[in-house]
């Protein structure tokens, strides 16, 4: 625990450094900040609780679109419209699991594909809701204590408590006794059920909260980017890149997904940058090589030995 | 005092094949119950419709006061109902503590509490040394004892257990049938399904004996041992 808040506490410093280091760098910071913080939401149904979805990008586009929306449409402010987009983040979730909690494994992860793409269909389509295919640009935002919230800057320090946030939301919750309901239900349903859980409720409940905790980040993606797409936030290929951030740092680990946030945007960026079309190659035998020989994830396979060396330590002396 | 357990005429189908045919059974405060039979006789079955684990096709299942037929099995735990599984499945990537905590959670809302209480449990089984070790990395008879160290956990008022003793060594069944005695001395009812004759008898002060999903036998574990019936049942008549 002690240990866990030292590593948050490492993380915010680290975080109020980084502008002063690579100025010039602060789009990464952004999304590097964001993958962290919508992928330890992500892994709180996937790696918690074990429900692997590929549906998070609705969530994020549920989020960057109240705020667009909000702000064009009716010069609502982005932390009234976030407010407004985890409640219904929350509730669609809420029906999203019901009708698919009864599938398990893969068959849920096709599930949640289906739902995203129907939610993809609706957002292209339905222009009165969100402009439809050819976008929305957000052409106001307030000015809270004078701070301009279309400044890289301000987003910057935004995703950072966003950020911060989730993961002390999941340091909390790796000790309690929620915590350990999720766990339960990830590794044995019948052997939870024996220990008194309701497996729906409890996936239903961490599919709530990740939902909602996405959203939040989602309404800061769509002010960094000012101009949304609804092909682009709702795409399949948005969900998959939450997905594989939480999967290659470590599935139900607290620091897994931000080290896996780190290594997938700044490899993509330097990748990018330095190989250019060579680039998703060097990306995809990246996670390649971290799925072959790290299979529970980079900080999930750390912890398998950490805890057996822990153990044999004690047992020994 | 009404019956810690009363279920009756539980009947189980799994498509066309009767696996528990209209089954009887109650269990006194502090009794312990013993199921046994031969392979497929239904002993599972049975023991996981009253625990909620399979879904009857008629019958009633009343525990201390209150009808849970209809309810689903983590209510039943919650009322009280602790299981352990035949094939014993702790919480792999957990530790031997946390696999217990999870259970202790139950009625301990507080982690200071459920640890404490989690950690008693473990004294119970002897498995305290072994708290920080991944589950995955035990023994079968240190799983069984963790599978108990669970079902303890919930803090239960009956105690089921599905074959705890099946497939251990000489020294690790004398010590588990140790084990049951003392829960039941500390005033635990006990419902234990089991294939070895020399711990039911041992243990049981009530017998019931299943072939092919039927009842054919009842009573104490000398009456029915002489059962012919029962003897045929296990060794198949000439």
């Amino acid at each position: 625990m002690i240990r866990h808040l030292i590593g948050l506490l490492v993380l915010l410093v680290a975080g109020l450094v980084y502008p002063w280091i690579f100025p010039s760098a602060l789009t990464v910071g952004v999304t590097i900040l964001l993958f962290a913080g919508w992928a330890t939401a992500w892994d709180i149904l996937g790696g918690w609780a074990g429900q692997v979805s590929l549906g998070h990008a609705s969530f994020v586009g549920i989020g960057a679109y109240f705020v667009a929306i909000g702000a064009t449409e009716y010069a609502l402010a982005p932390w009234w419209s976030i407010l407004m987009a985890i409640a219904v983040a929350a509730l669609l979730s809420l029906a999203w699991g019901r009708l698919t909690f009864k599938l398990h494994g893969p068959y849920f992860t096709l599930s949640t594909i289906a739902i995203a793409e129907i939610l993809r269909l609706i957002a292209i389509n339905e222009d009165w809701l969100t402009g439809g295919a050819t976008g929305v640009f957000i052409d106001w935002m307030p000015t809270p204590f004078g701070i301009d919230l279309f400044a890289r800057e301000a987003q910057y320090y935004l995703a950072l408590v966003f950020a911060v946030g989730v993961m002390a939301t999941i340091i909390w919750i790796s000790r309690s006794r929620f915590g350990y309901q999720l766990r339960a239900v990830r590794e044995d349903e019948n052997s939870a059920m024996a220990a008194g859980i309701d497996p729906t409720r409890t996936k239903l409940k961490a599919f709530m909260l990740s939902a909602s905790l996405t959203a939040v980040g989602g309404g800061i993606y769509g002010m960094m980017l000012s101009f949304l797409e609804p092909h682009i936030l709702f795409y399949l290929l948005l969900s998959v890149q939450i997905a594989l951030t939480g999967i290659i740092g470590g599935r139900g680990t607290i620091w897994g997904p931000l080290v896996g946030a780190v290594l997938l945007v700044s490899a993509g960026e330097i990748f990018r940058t330095s190989f250019a079309e060579a680039n998703l190659l060097i990306y995809g035998i990246l996670i390649l090589l971290v799925i072959l020989f790290l299979p529970s994830g980079i900080i999930g396979e750390f912890n398998r030995r950490l805890t057996r060396r822990l153990y044999a330590r004690r047992a020994q002396g | 005092m009404p019956d810690a357990l009363k279920a009756e005429g539980i009947t189980v189908r799994f498509g066309g094949v009767v696996a528990v045919d209209n089954v009887s059974l109650s269990l006194q405060p502090k009794g312990i119950l013993g199921l046994i039979g031969p392979n497929g006789a239904g002993k599972t079955t049975l023991f996981n419709a009253v625990t909620g684990f399979v879904p009857m096709d008629s019958g009633k299942v009343r525990f201390f006061d209150r009808d849970v037929s209809s309810e689903p099995p983590y209510k039943r735990a919650q009322a009280g109902m602790g299981r352990t599984f035949q094939t014993e499945r702790p919480f792999e990537e957990l530790t031997v503590l946390e696999n217990v905590l999870v259970s202790a959670f139950l009625k301990e809302p507080r982690r200071k509490d459920a640890e404490k209480l989690a950690m008693e449990m473990l004294k119970r089984v002897e498995l305290d040394d072994r708290y920080d070790q991944p589950a995955g990395d035990l023994n079968l008879a240190r799983r069984r004892r963790l599978e108990l160290a669970k079902a303890l956990a919930i803090q239960p008022r009956v105690l089921f257990l599905d074959e705890v003793m099946a497939g251990l060594n000489p020294p690790a069944l004398r010590e588990m049938i140790g084990l049951v005695r003392r829960l039941s001395q500390e005033g635990l009812a006990i419902l234990m399904v089991e294939h070895i004759m020399e711990a039911i008898i041992e243990l049981s002060d009530h017998v019931i004996v299943l072939a092919s999903g039927q009842k054919i036998a009842e009573g104490t574990p000398q009456e029915v041992t002489s059962n012919t019936q029962v003897i045929e049942a296990y060794l198949g008549t000439e």
